[in-house]
């Protein structure tokens, strides 16, 4: 069974969506406002998919979500009655998989819920091989940056350099960055 | 966010940088595993836009599960396991398979128990008399049912007039486990892939009976495995990881202190996790089998060999199959050559050769002649594999 932490944070808080979402056979664990410290919350209800449910989603809503999808990236859904095209594409850009304006009906939470799910699968996919792929970018300018190092202590050519760097970081059982890491700090301390 | 949008779209589409670029990787702790630990851990990777995650496997079966649930999206495998997937051969249903390059030629081993050493039973025909004549059957252990230890150690036997099927029992047990089973004398002999074969004789536990170079000098062994679903969905990655496994093999082989700081690298706990002793001899092609005979073979451990132990020959993929068929395991002909055209991906092998400089022969096949004198050229597996004295075919 989802479990899902649901926001209320209406106005007049009527909880429109709790009674969908139960009949829908979720579990509920319902927050009123957000007036609550949001990762916290996360991390000690530990949820599949977070609701938000906002008539207008303001400027502490944003922040709460953006904090959510840096440390605890969950899917997150938005149901509210702003038409605003602006401040749905800020939601989506503060973290919001998916932002449903209007019309709440039990039998559309689970397909929304799915396709939130997916949305998220998908873009935390993403983003993990861009983190990837910046860190392989980073480690090989550190790598090239040694190795510019090394051929002018050693008088060597780029090929050389290389062997000698790979075969130093071999013998110590080491990856090649680290022996890159050892000397840039050399030449560093050497001045 | 700009940043964040624009880069991915613009990698994704119309370009030959790698789709995937995290790529995880399976291995088993074996020698042969070298040219991916290398690639993944000295830079090798970096310039092909990708970074490899080594995973270490305990068993052939948790590496082909772990291919099969896209765990892993490549690994160190068996010819005879990703032609056994594809064929849905051995428990698991029929999954097309990609051989993306091979990793290695030679370097695997048979050794029998010190018990069977202390019987005098130290050559072929003192084991085939022992066979015949002992009541109770010798048991040897291979590493999986339709890996390569299990087909050179068929086809050992049976070139010693011994039925594999028949006349011995066979289990499997998983390479690193081997000596551990010898020890606790649950196996007389068994057929592995170094260092386990030296390990055994260096603990003082038997001897090396015949190398698999032996019974096929410069024999096909392990391969850069995949699905063709990987293949299909990460061409571009699929090429960059061969690009890049292939210079490390390159270097690897380029002198004889890469090697020797090759073996060092091995040795550690997160990779083989055993002592220089056992890996660095027999990398580099010294022997001692454990009966006082030293030796050097030019046949020993290749992992390059100026590209011919990676070019994954037609005639490579389906020497496996004509054995599959021998051993009743196949109970009919599979389409041979068809087979091998799909599994061996030698057009992006090639593709990614020439972009290294390395030699790349326009034959797809290749001629090789056996210990019994059999020779294999791929011309006509369904004759080869009906050809031999000693089989389990059922039609035959």
């Amino acid at each position: 069974m989802l479990r899902i932490l649901l926001i209320d944070d209406t106005e007049k808080k009527v909880g429109r969506l709790r009674v969908a979402l139960v009949e829908a056979g979720f579990e509920v664990i319902e927050e009123s406002g957000l007036t609550i410290d949001l990762p916290t919350r996360v991390e000690t209800v530990r949820p599949d998919v977070i609701l938000i449910d906002t008539e207008s989603p303001g400027r502490d809503v944003m922040d709460q979500v953006v904090l959510v999808s840096r440390d605890l990236p969950r899917p997150i859904v938005m149901f509210t009655d702003e038409h605003d095209p602006g401040v749905m594409r800020q939601a989506i850009q503060a973290g919001v998989s998916a932002y449903i304006v209007e019309g709440i009906h039990a039998r559309r939470l689970q397909p929304i819920l799915d396709v939130a799910m997916a949305r998220f699968e998908s873009d935390q996919a993403l983003k993990a091989q861009l983190q990837a792929r910046d860190q392989q970018l980073a480690e090989r300018k550190r790598i090239e940056l040694a190795k510019g190092l090394l051929m002018k202590m050693k008088a060597c050519d780029e090929e050389q350099a290389y062997t000698l760097m790979r075969r130093q970081a071999m013998s110590r059982q080491q990856k090649l960055i680290q022996v890159a890491e050892q000397i840039i700090a050399m030449s560093e301390m050497l001045g | 966010m700009t940043e964040l949008s624009s880069s991915p779209l613009a990698w994704l589409h119309g370009s030959d940088a790698p789709e995937k670029t995290s790529l995880n990787i399976g291995f088993m702790a074996l020698s042969d595993c070298a040219p991916l630990v290398v690639a993944a851990t000295q830079g090798f990777a970096q310039p092909h836009g990708l970074t490899l995650n080594l995973r270490r496997q305990s068993s052939w079966a948790g590496l082909r599960d772990g291919l099969l649930s896209g765990e892993l999206d490549a690994a160190h495998c068996l010819y005879g396991l990703s032609y056994a997937v594809h064929l849905g051969i051995g428990g698991v249903a029929a999954t097309p398979m990609a051989v993306l390059m091979g990793l290695n030629h030679n370097g695997q081993g048979i050794n029998l128990s010190p018990a069977l050493q202390a019987q005098g039973v130290t050559n072929p025909e003192a084991l085939q008399h022992h066979v015949h004549q002992s009541r109770s059957k010798l048991t040897f252990a291979q590493t999986f049912p339709t890996g390569t230890h299990a087909m050179w150690l068929y086809y050992w036997l049976a070139s010693q007039g011994i039925h594999p099927l028949r006349d011995v029992d066979s289990v499997v047990v998983p390479p690193a486990q081997m000596l551990a089973h010898l020890r606790a004398g649950r196996i007389d002999g068994f057929c592995v892939g170094e260092p386990w074969s030296a390990d055994a004789v260096n603990q003082g536990m038997g001897f090396t009976l015949a190398t698999s170079q032996s019974i096929w000098p410069d024999h096909p062994e392990k391969v850069l495995g995949t699905t063709r679903a990987f293949v299909e969905q990460y061409p571009n990655s699929a090429r960059a990881l061969v690009a890049t496994v292939l210079a490390a093999s390159r270097f690897i082989e380029a002198s004889q202190e890469n090697r020797r700081a090759t073996a060092q690298l091995l040795s550690a706990p997160d990779y083989l996790d055993t002592a220089l002793a056992s890996i660095e001899p027999r990398m580099l092609g010294d022997y001692e089998d454990g009966l006082g005979n030293r030796w050097h073979d030019p046949h020993g451990l290749s992992l390059h060999n100026a590209g011919k132990a990676n070019v994954p020959y037609l005639s490579d993929g389906m020497w496996f199959m004509t054995q599959f068929r021998r051993w009743g395991l196949l109970r009919e002909d599979p389409d041979y050559l068809g087979v091998a055209r799909q599994v061996q991906q030698l057009a992006l092998y090639r593709d990614a050769a020439t972009g290294l400089g390395i030699d790349c022969p326009l034959e797809a096949t290749r001629s090789s002649q056996l210990i019994d004198g059999t020779v294999w050229d791929g011309t006509d597996p369904r004759g080869y594999a009906r050809g031999f004295h000693l089989h389990a075919l059922s039609d035959a």
